[in-house]
């Protein structure tokens, strides 16, 4: 399937989904005569005026420009990779607390992109991770997450 | 005693000049830091200045917001993440420049810009403060629905191969922007009973996911860079032949910014993707622009420095804050027993044109610290990949937490991330969603308002001077970008045969 009729197919389901769960949308005491789902449903419309023409000019042109941008499966998934470990510090931070989640993410970030995981990136991580705390929880003054080893120290 | 002579007389009485360039430090440090946005950059400064006398307060914080302003370029065009909103329309090409190996280039360009921009700035709040006041006065909600359609039809010009796939990005920014309190009725809109996305979802989020998050997802799978040489990874002012190109994108960058920064609520976001927008178009070489153009980095950084000094017009002459940093500025200028409006020049000249004369040190201050901070950054973007991608992984995680201490924002900004990553695959430009982000609250709310004040009659957005000039225009630029784009297929069908 070409790339563009994916980029169609995929703006009507997202009109169409947009348009329904506007449809769904409250109407306040308050509300104007344009109403809280107004604007999304005017969207949800144009949205899919411009999906459909994507894809009709998709169909008609029929060529397979694009198709291919040698981008294998595997690629992909590895660049997906990349959130999944965003994803997991956020579920370690709030045990683990700001400084040691860094330290992970930083670690296993440069590992993921063919660092050695070695001395010298864990001295790099752990640097890294403490001038970024001093940074933002020392001179910005915002509260980062200490976690749950910090609250057993006296 | 001329306002020449008060100026000097604060500057060189009092730590009004440490005051200039400690500040212009500390905001290009804040602008520099994903989430860390002009505005919090000055309210973290707020606190310190209440034992310091009036001009030098108020100057620090004028300082931080120059600082700022040009220091969000920096990430965006080394690392592709835009420190601030306003440095979002600067990535396009400064981070393409840096790719091609041109990153000191662009980081002279953007300097040497800032200054132009500031000082321009500058001297417009010093002469039009009057007469722009009383001009930004009298938006009313049509004029602000038909401004916010102005910075929207900028998309045509930005949709790069395809005008359908830039609309398509920038009716998903505009989607995005609806989430949240419905702006006229208080009602939820795809909230999800989530509390986080009660208040809407911050377009700093959408821009470090589309723009930081996504590259870091591309260069997982791209080859690893060549080392840079001594040359490449050095700040390179420009040159002659440059100043000589930049000029124009100068003109229109000093012009967008003027009109931009003195209406309140439009800022500098807007006035660089605009003066992008205008560069492009009335470029000898618009088919540079995306691809590294000198005149894409100098036409936005110029714009939002000139909003410097202009979005300070408002406050300043009428005591109306126009944008966030303006309303900080406000704090400070009230906590030290200060009203602004007119009355402000007549009671208090030291504080006015002492500002004017802080301001054009922290401009010069900019250029000084900007030579002394650039290279070791250049150096430090030229580690090896792995190191590099892992630091700004951190910066990213880190900047956006801090906004709000909130894992949620972390995490919807990976998933911007991941649709950015789509896009890219799709084909689809991101920087019309961004726009569509950062101007749906500003069109869909004084749109609304306008059809309220006039009991649902739509004539009023042609009733209303401002708002019909805007609107033409806007129509304008879009005509343009068709016919530029019917062109352009045009002679690619001939070409061939």
């Amino acid at each position: 399937m070409s790339r563009d009729i994916a980029c169609g197919v995929a703006g009507l389901a997202l009109a169409t989904a947009v348009w329904f769960a506007a449809g769904r949308i409250p109407r306040s005491l308050l509300s104007d005569e344009v109403g809280a789902g107004g604007m999304p449903r005017g969207l949800a419309a144009l949205l899919a005026a411009v999906s459909a023409l994507i894809l009709v000019r998709a169909l008609l042109a029929r060529t397979a420009a694009g198709d291919d941008d040698g981008t294998t499966a595997s690629q992909h998934a590895r660049a997906l990779g990349v959130v999944a470990i965003g994803f997991a510090a956020i579920l370690v931070a709030p045990a683990a607390g700001y400084i040691a989640t860094t330290f992970l993410l930083i670690i296993a970030t440069a590992a993921y992109y063919g660092a050695k995981v070695e001395l010298r990136l864990a001295a790099v991580a752990l640097g890294g991770a403490v001038a970024l705390w001093a940074l933002f929880a020392k001179a910005l003054n915002v509260s980062m997450p200490a976690g749950l080893w910090m609250r057993l120290l006296p | 005693m001329s306002e020449v002579a008060i100026a000097w007389k604060v500057l060189t009485t009092g730590w009004a000049i440490p005051a200039a360039f400690a500040g212009v430090l500390w905001g290009i440090i804040g602008g520099a830091l994903p989430g860390i946005s002009p505005s919090i950059a000055m309210a973290l400064l707020l606190p310190f200045t209440y034992g310091m006398d009036a001009p030098t307060a108020i100057i620090l914080l004028a300082a931080v917001y120059v600082g700022a302003e040009y220091g969000g370029s920096i990430p965006a065009i080394l690392i592709r993440t835009p420190g601030t909103n306003s440095a979002a329309a600067t990535v396009l090409d400064g981070y393409e420049m840096n790719r091609q190996g041109r990153g000191g280039e662009a980081l002279g360009i953007s300097l040497m810009s800032g200054l132009v921009g500031g000082l321009f700035g500058l001297l417009v709040l010093m002469v039009a403060t009057g007469p722009l006041a009383r001009f930004a006065l009298s938006f009313t909600p049509p004029a602000y629905f038909a401004l916010g359609v102005l910075g929207l039809s900028v998309i045509a010009g930005l949709s790069g191969k395809s005008l359908l796939k830039g609309l398509f990005a920038g009716v998903l920014g505009f989607l995005v922007a609806t989430v949240g309190t419905d702006p006229v009725s208080g009602v939820s809109r795809f909230t999800f009973d989530s509390p986080d996305l009660l208040g809407g979802i911050r377009p700093i989020l959408a821009m470090v996911g589309l723009f930081a998050v996504t590259e870091l997802m591309a260069q997982v799978i791209e080859p690893a860079w060549a080392k840079a040489d001594g040359v490449t990874a050095r700040l390179k002012l420009p040159g002659w032949a440059v100043w000589k190109r930049m000029a124009r994108p100068h003109a229109i960058g000093c012009a967008v910014g003027t009109f931009e920064g003195a209406t309140p609520g439009a800022g500098g976001t807007v006035a660089a993707f605009i003066a992008y927008n205008e560069a492009k178009r009335w470029s000898r070489h618009p088919e540079e622009f995306g691809h590294g153009s000198i005149e894409g980095v100098a036409a936005p950084e110029c714009a939002n420095n000139v909003v410097t000094g202009t979005a300070l017009v408002p406050l300043l002459g009428l005591g109306i804050p126009g944008s966030n940093s303006a309303a900080i500025l406000l704090g400070g200028l009230l906590l030290h027993g200060l009203t602004p409006g007119p009355m402000l020049f007549e009671k208090n000249p030291e504080v006015v044109y002492g500002l004017y004369g802080g301001l054009f040190v922290a401009n010069i201050a900019m250029v000084v610290l900007g030579l002394i901070i650039l290279t070791p950054c250049l150096w430090l973007v030229n580690r090896p990949k792995p190191y590099l991608m892992a630091f700004i992984f951190a910066l990213v995680f880190t900047g956006i937490y801090a906004m709000e201490q909130s894992f949620f924002d972390v995490g919807l900004t990976l998933g911007f991330g991941l649709l950015g990553y789509a896009m890219r695959w799709f084909g689809v430009p991101q920087l019309p969603m961004v726009l569509g982000v950062v101007l749906g609250f500003m069109v869909e709310s004084n749109f609304r308002r306008a059809l309220v004040i006039s009991g649902g009659d739509w004539r009023i957005f042609v009733g209303d001077a401002i708002s019909v000039t805007l609107l033409v225009i806007a129509a304008a630029i879009v005509a343009f970008s068709l016919r530029r784009e019917f062109l352009t297929r045009r002679s690619a069908t001939v070409a061939p045969a």
